[in-house]
């Protein structure tokens, strides 16, 4: 027993610890502080650093708050025409990546896209500036991040059950009086994860920042990186975004904790029913919402695509397309074998405190940029080069910077909260039984683990391995930091050829992204479906 | 006081009641009876304005409220209170809030008065502050009362208000109940399929049989 315990003791720190050295090595860049740079950075130009990130922050959180709780509620409260498939539609926004949703924007309001100059010569209004302020770019976050906030809200509103509603309704309260003093307030562990959610991805995103000529921490830690070659001051910041984030994940905790309330009953009846000219003025508006968020920027895309495609296609898009999928099917299928390790059932995991906490580290990834892994990587290859040449070697930093293992390491960091969540999800449903008569039978713990928990785990694991491909496929910042030469991808083409104002053209590799993305997650919905009917 | 007429009520082309009537007097209290599924809970459902049906009429104090099995008069403007099978307390409010929530357009120093009366009523004093989760099933359940009689409904429905509780502490209940809605003269329809709640709370008993009510 002790030395089982031991075994797997071993296996699992070793995995959870490098998936969660890019984090520790960030932390220690305080160690050893790069004093000048750092002192400059700070002078000049955190105090605005802070109060633009802020300011986005508040702006995004306050956004996808409003349109995420508000969609969700009526999806789930009021029956209006159309409301079956805008539900559905609503979701759709998830398969555009964040950067090209602002590309699109970009070169339709920008001051040479159609929509401007349309409004200068027809309008005779004067032109604006879409990147000044950050009104644009705020608006642009929420339309790529409600969903967040609309998916766990929905859910929460859909398990409250309709007893409250109508008690609410009997005892003489208004639509609206339900909505804030008794629908709202039970789902508001779901609204705030949701928002913390929004706001981890807003800090990470490096692709919409940089189009917008925001500054955030990201575009500074790439500023520190690549215009100043300090690798020390990028991680400096870095472990300040680190810091943030860790405060998010810690109410995000908190709020999920606490977003079981009750179960089942939403799930068909509609307590509202909006009809005539109210319910059509809904449809409109949730309507435009989805053509906003996702049918137009797709139009848009096509059309662009369409005009481009003869001078933009060529033999590069086959290597794009190759080096891709090497990098994201490589990057899924190791992620998923450390997640499985990680998330097998087993004795030791349950009682160990040392397990559990490790266990957590390995999965902080998913709160923090990919700029942040990649910045840990590049520091921690740069210190081991630096001791090794003041013992009397060489740098080790031309080998590995160049190679794609470093990038593989930070997609698998950055991403393994995602297999976990799938995997564990599934492990959990195998039964203490299940192992108590297989051990009965005399299965040994290999054979256990091969013949019981691993084809009990496939739909998980399966699952997992899409999610992270998915999100491997349209990686932007660690991808830019990290990509050996030759090893350009569709996420890093699309954002090079729009931040250089080549819009059409970008449209290219942002619809093969968008494509293949709706086809990998067709695919985890059937699976989805699947092991949920099964279950 | 309360009309009800020629009320049909389908479940999937299955019709479990036909041309339903029924008159109530102010303060009376009436036991539906019938087997699960006759439609007992149905019909307080449509007196109370949540589900819609295809034929049915509801008068309530002179008003029409639902005509044609369509509703004329919104769930929260009927006057009309309930108390649920699972009681339905808002499980995020304190017990004062709860019984407060359907009163609020009284000032606060008449909503603290009422509350505790109620409070008082039920045998409850000094509650105000817990949640409904700190309390026992048969405390949630006169909570729940307190919290449909506080508005001071025209008509109370209760649609098996004591089928979670077990039976000691029914029977205790159901006397407490019957007093406390004839001291306050509310006009009430129990729904039930227990014999003995039906002959120590009601005036009168309903049994639906055959789509038909039969008054006793």
């Amino acid at each position: 027993m002790e030395k089982n315990c031991f075994k797997s003791k071993i296996w699992i720190s070793v995995v959870a610890l490098l998936v969660a050295m890019p984090i520790f090595v960030v932390a220690f860049s305080w160690a050893l502080p790069e004093h000048e740079l750092w002192a400059h950075f700070s002078e000049n130009i955190l105090s605005d650093l802070i109060s633009s990130t802020l300011i986005l922050l508040l702006g995004v959180g306050v956004g996808v708050t409003l349109l995420g709780t508000v969609l969700a509620y009526l999806v789930v409260m009021v029956e209006f025409p159309g409301r079956k498939w805008l539900e559905w539609a609503l979701f759709l926004p998830f398969a555009i990546p964040a950067y090209v949703l602002a590309f699109v924007y970009l070169g339709v309001f920008d001051y040479s896209g159609y929509a401007q100059v349309w409004m200068r010569e027809t309008l005779g209004i004067p032109g604006f500036d879409i990147r000044a302020g950050s009104w644009a770019i705020i608006l642009m976050f929420v339309l790529v991040f409600y969903p967040y906030v609309y998916m766990m809200t929905r859910a929460s509103f859909k398990r409250q059950k309709i007893n409250m509603i109508e008690a609410g309704r009997l005892l003489g309260a208004s639509p609206i009086r339900v909505f804030f003093k008794v629908s709202l307030p039970l789902a508001r562990p779901a609204v705030a994860a949701g928002l913390l959610v929004t706001l981890m991805e807003t800090l990470a995103d490096f692709g919409v920042v940089s189009l917008f000529n925001y500054d955030t921490f990201t575009t500074a830690i790439y500023s520190a990186w690549g215009d100043f070659r300090s690798i020390e001051v990028a991680a400096q910041l870095a472990s300040l975004l680190v810091l943030v984030a860790f405060f998010l994940i810690y109410f995000e905790k908190k709020a999920r904790g606490q977003a079981k309330y009750y179960s089942a009953n939403m799930a068909n009846k509609k307590p509202y029913h909006a009809t005539g000219i109210k319910g059509w003025l809904i449809s409109l508006f949730v309507f435009g919402v989805f053509m906003l968020s996702f049918a137009m920027p797709m139009l848009q895309l096509v059309i662009w695509g369409w005009s481009s495609v003869a001078d933009e296609w060529s033999a590069k898009y086959i290597d794009l397309i190759a080096s891709t999928s090497i990098l994201t099917i490589t990057a899924a299928l190791i992620t998923i074998a450390f997640a499985t390790i990680l998330a097998l059932p087993g004795r030791c995991k349950q009682t160990s405190v040392w397990l559990q906490s490790v266990i957590r580290l390995a999965t902080l990834g998913y709160a923090l940029p990919g700029s942040v892994m990649a910045v840990g990587l590049l520091y921690g290859i740069n210190q081991i080069s630096i001791i090794n040449i003041h013992f009397g070697g060489e740098s080790i930093n031309h080998i590995i910077y160049g190679s794609i293992a470093l990038l593989l390491f930070a997609y698998v960091s950055r991403f393994m909260a995602i297999a976990y969540s799938s995997i564990e999800a599934s492990a959990q449903q195998i039964k203490p039984v299940f192992t108590q008569s297989a051990r009965l039978l005399g299965a040994s713990r290999m054979r256990l683990i091969w013949q019981v928990y691993l084809p009990m785990m496939t739909p998980g694991i399966l699952a997992g391995g899409l999610l992270v491909a998915v999100d491997v496929m349209k990686e932007l910042p660690a991808t830019y930091l990290l990509r050996p030469f030759g090893w350009d991808t569709l996420a890093i083409q699309t954002y090079e050829l729009s931040a250089e104002g080549l819009f059409e053209r970008a449209a290219i590799p942002a619809l093969i992204m968008v494509v293949f993305g709706a086809l990998l997650m067709s695919v985890f919905q059937v699976l989805d479906k699947k092991s949920s009917k099964s279950a | 006081m309360l009309t009800v007429n020629n009320l049909s009520i389908k479940y999937q082309d299955n019709s479990v009641l036909d041309g339903f009537e029924l008159n109530l007097e102010q303060g009376e209290i009436l036991a539906l009876l019938g087997d699960s599924g006759c439609g007992k809970s149905s019909t307080l459902r449509f007196i109370a304005g949540l589900d819609e049906t295809y034929q049915g009429e509801v008068e309530l104090d002179g008003v029409q409220l639902s005509k044609n099995g369509q509703h004329l008069v919104a769930p929260e403007s009927r006057e009309v209170g309930m108390v649920f099978q699972d009681y339905a307390l808002f499980p995020h409010m304190n017990i004062f809030k709860n019984i407060s929530f359907g009163i609020n357009h009284l000032s606060k120093s008449a909503q603290r008065k009422q509350v505790l009366e109620l409070l008082a009523m039920i045998g409850l004093e000094g509650s105000e502050d817990k949640y409904p989760h700190q309390l026992s099933g048969g405390e949630q359940q006169r909570v729940s009362l307190a919290r449909a009689l506080a508005p001071e409904p025209k008509i109370l429905l209760m649609d098996e208000p004591f089928s979670s509780l077990d039976k000691s502490h029914k029977d205790h209940l159901v006397l407490q109940v019957r007093q406390i809605l004839k001291k306050t003269n509310t006009t009430s329809i129990l729904v039930t399929h227990d014999k003995d709640e039906v002959n120590s709370l009601a005036d009168k008993v309903g049994i639906i049989q055959n789509k038909q009510l039969t008054i006793n």
